[in-house]
């Protein structure tokens, strides 16, 4: 059984530690997080232990794996250290602010010998791996145009990274490079991107781009990215094929809605809708990189396709700024 | 008084929609139709219960008001003017032309023989579409920042698909529509058009898909999907939707959300029936009333023209491979 370590508190790191601590391949030694209150609670709840820097976690355990779940500017700095320390890195996406630092932490990897896996999910939830297999085996014929957004409130996050351009790169880099990755595991290589969004403009916590996006097969996509909604979280796709149509949407597609009463005479009632999976994405992700480590396995999603897929994100990002196309 | 009315060509099937129309319209009667094609226009002419000319010229010596053009796109200008010239205010399907020389004459053309030109953009009268213009107009968005149009369908197939008759395919075809309601909503103009435009779904010599990205005058960035990407078993013709991004919150608009769902056996198929307003009778009711009441139609010339722009424009930016400018002419 491996020894996992996660790097960072927050969102995902708390989902990633989650996950860890359901699975029987793998042994969550402990969560790193300068944030000692709220990281001592969720280790916790977790039975695993928190420490509030790395050297404190090597000092009293030796993970195999540390999986990195740091704002996106500092994912460098940890990876390169974890792997000159010889350890397996899992890292969430986007692999990095810049292709620079990606192509030194893949290419430190590969010197060191340790693995690297960027945590691009969307391949794991099972609507967009059922999309995809229904397009690879024919079912609507040859795309045409795709759709593909999601999206919902302007996240909060340590030291409002998130809407700091330099650190975080908008939701174009953060955000729908889930989207660029799925569409090209679809659809391979990009000939042409063109873009546009809120940034240059008035971004002030509220972000949204669309991002159109031309591949070599001549697939026409349009890519949107939301942080302007005012609630929740939503992710929408659609493949329009010549002999037919997979569309998906993430509020259609609720198994439950229930609506609660509400103490205050002034709220009305809270709707809940859930949609509830024996694993949840992050789960078979993390499971499927485990599994890859201890058996020598290719991963479905490599870290190459982490830097492939930022690539786009930054092709967005200088369309964006010079109005122009980007062509590959 | 009640408007006299002929209409010109059912060479869009709009036009049978329009017929029934100008026959429920209280103040409005159906007197001729006209058709170069006779069989087409004998048949027309027989189940509406009205005059038939093969001649358009014919027609529009008879004691009318008011025509509803209908022939296929590249014959909208000759049929405008000679309607202009005759003294009838003209109802003309979009796109208003192919060309914006030839949307100018006709502006002019009804300008100079004091006619109304109304363009037939009916989205503008989905009471769902209406109610977002509203909520846009009171400020409940806040500032719009993003607008995301659909305007998808099958490919119809005929003259549509022919660019001699119809001036372009699915980008012209369904372009105008939602960026005509984006200008409304917005009161402003799209100013740079980028767009990727192909033929992916059918073994045509026209575009039967694409995307534009568009830039307007007041900093709104949009993009719109024109396709014909609605396959065979899709559960209806297509869509027009609009999502608005704005400051205050967010909204999305179905102009065909009110449907049932209906699961046919005979068919083997499902099928959305909508059950909402007839928009059509809405951009009829309200071109009557522009006559009887003397008054601008809500939808100019000009607003046919903005719209037709755009598209053409997309044309450009997609053989350039670069977003393409629209310039305003004769200064306005």
């Amino acid at each position: 059984m491996l020894k996992v370590a996660v790097i960072g508190a927050g969102t995902m790191g708390s989902v990633h530690a989650t996950a860890y601590s359901k699975m029987s391949s793998a042994e969550l030694v402990g969560i790193v997080d300068p944030r000692r209150e709220h990281t001592a609670k969720l280790a916790s709840s977790l039975g695993t232990k928190s420490y509030d820097t790395l050297e404190n976690l090597l000092e009293a355990n030796d993970p195999d794996v540390v999986d990195v779940c740091v704002p996106t500017y500092l994912h460098r700095t940890y990876v390169e250290r974890l792997a000159r320390l010889k350890k397996h890195v899992i890292c969430e996406k986007p692999i990095s602010r810049t292709l620079e630092d990606a192509r030194a932490m893949i290419d430190t990897c590969n010197k060191e010998g340790v693995d690297l896996y960027i945590a691009q999910v969307v391949r794991f939830f099972p609507e967009y791996k059922r999309a995809h297999d229904l397009l690879l085996d024919g079912a609507v014929g040859e795309t045409g145009t795709v759709y593909a957004m999601r999206g919902g409130v302007f996240p909060q996050g340590w030291q409002d990274w998130y809407a700091n351009f330099d650190r975080c790169g908008t939701l174009i880099v953060d955000m729908m490079i889930h989207d660029f990755d799925f569409l090209r595991w679809c659809y391979g290589d990009i000939e042409r991107v063109f873009a546009k969004s809120m940034w240059g403009r008035d971004f002030q916590r509220l972000d949204h781009a669309m991002v159109s996006l031309r591949f070599k097969s001549g697939v026409i996509a349009l890519c949107e990215g939301t942080w302007a909604h005012t609630d929740g979280f939503r992710t929408r796709l659609e493949i329009s094929g010549k002999e037919g149509i997979i569309s998906h949407d993430s509020e259609e597609a609720v198994a439950i809605r229930s609506s609660f009463r509400t103490r205050s005479s002034e709220a009305a009632g809270v709707a809940v809708p859930e949609s509830p999976l024996n694993h949840d994405p992050y789960y078979l992700e993390l499971e499927h990189f485990i599994d890859c480590i201890e058996h020598g396995k290719p991963p479905i999603v490599s870290a190459e396709d982490g830097y492939q897929a930022l690539e786009i994100s930054l092709a967005a990002l200088e369309s964006i700024q010079t109005g122009k196309p980007v062509e590959w | 008084m009640k408007v006299k009315t002929g209409i010109i060509s059912f060479a869009h099937l709009h036009a049978y929609s329009y017929a029934r129309c100008l026959q429920w319209a209280e103040d409005a009667e159906l007197v001729a139709v006209s058709d170069a094609d006779e069989t087409r226009g004998k048949a027309a002419a027989a189940a509406l219960g009205t005059a038939f000319y093969s001649d358009y010229n014919e027609l529009l010596k008879e004691d009318i008001d008011a025509v509803i053009i209908c022939n296929e796109n590249v014959h909208h200008k000759e049929a405008v003017i000679a309607a202009a010239k005759a003294g009838k205010h003209v109802l003309c399907e979009k796109p208003i032309a192919t060309s914006v020389a030839d949307a100018w004459e006709m502006i002019n053309a009804c300008k100079d023989n004091g006619v109304k030109l109304q363009i037939a953009f009916p989205v503008r009268f989905n009471p769902p579409v209406r109610r977002v213009k509203n909520l846009i107009d009171e400020g409940r968005l806040g500032r719009i920042l993003a607008i995301r149009g659909t305007n998808r369908g099958q490919n119809p197939g005929g003259w549509f698909v022919d660019s001699a008759l119809s001036g372009g395919g699915a980008v012209l075809d369904h372009t105008v529509h939602v960026v005509d309601l984006m200008r409304w909503f917005m009161n402003s103009e799209v100013k740079e058009v980028y767009a990727e435009i192909d033929t992916r779904f059918y073994d045509l010599n026209i575009d039967d898909c694409g995307l534009l990205m568009l830039e307007f005058e007041n900093g709104v960035f949009a993009s719109h999907d024109p396709s014909w990407s609605r396959s065979e078993t899709f559960p209806t013709w297509g869509d027009v939707t609009l999502e608005i991004i704005g400051t205050d919150g967010v909204t999305k608009v179905d102009a065909y959300a009110q449907h049932l769902h209906l699961y046919s056996d005979q068919k083997h198929r499902y099928a959305h029936e909508f059950w909402g307003n007839d928009m059509d009778l809405g951009l009829i009711q309200d071109f009557i009333s522009c006559i009887v009441e003397d008054r601008e139609p809500s939808v100019t010339g000009i607003d046919g023209l903005r719209a037709m722009q755009v598209a053409l424009a997309a044309y450009e930016s997609s053989a350039q491979k670069k977003p393409v400018s629209i310039i305003r002419s004769w200064g306005d």
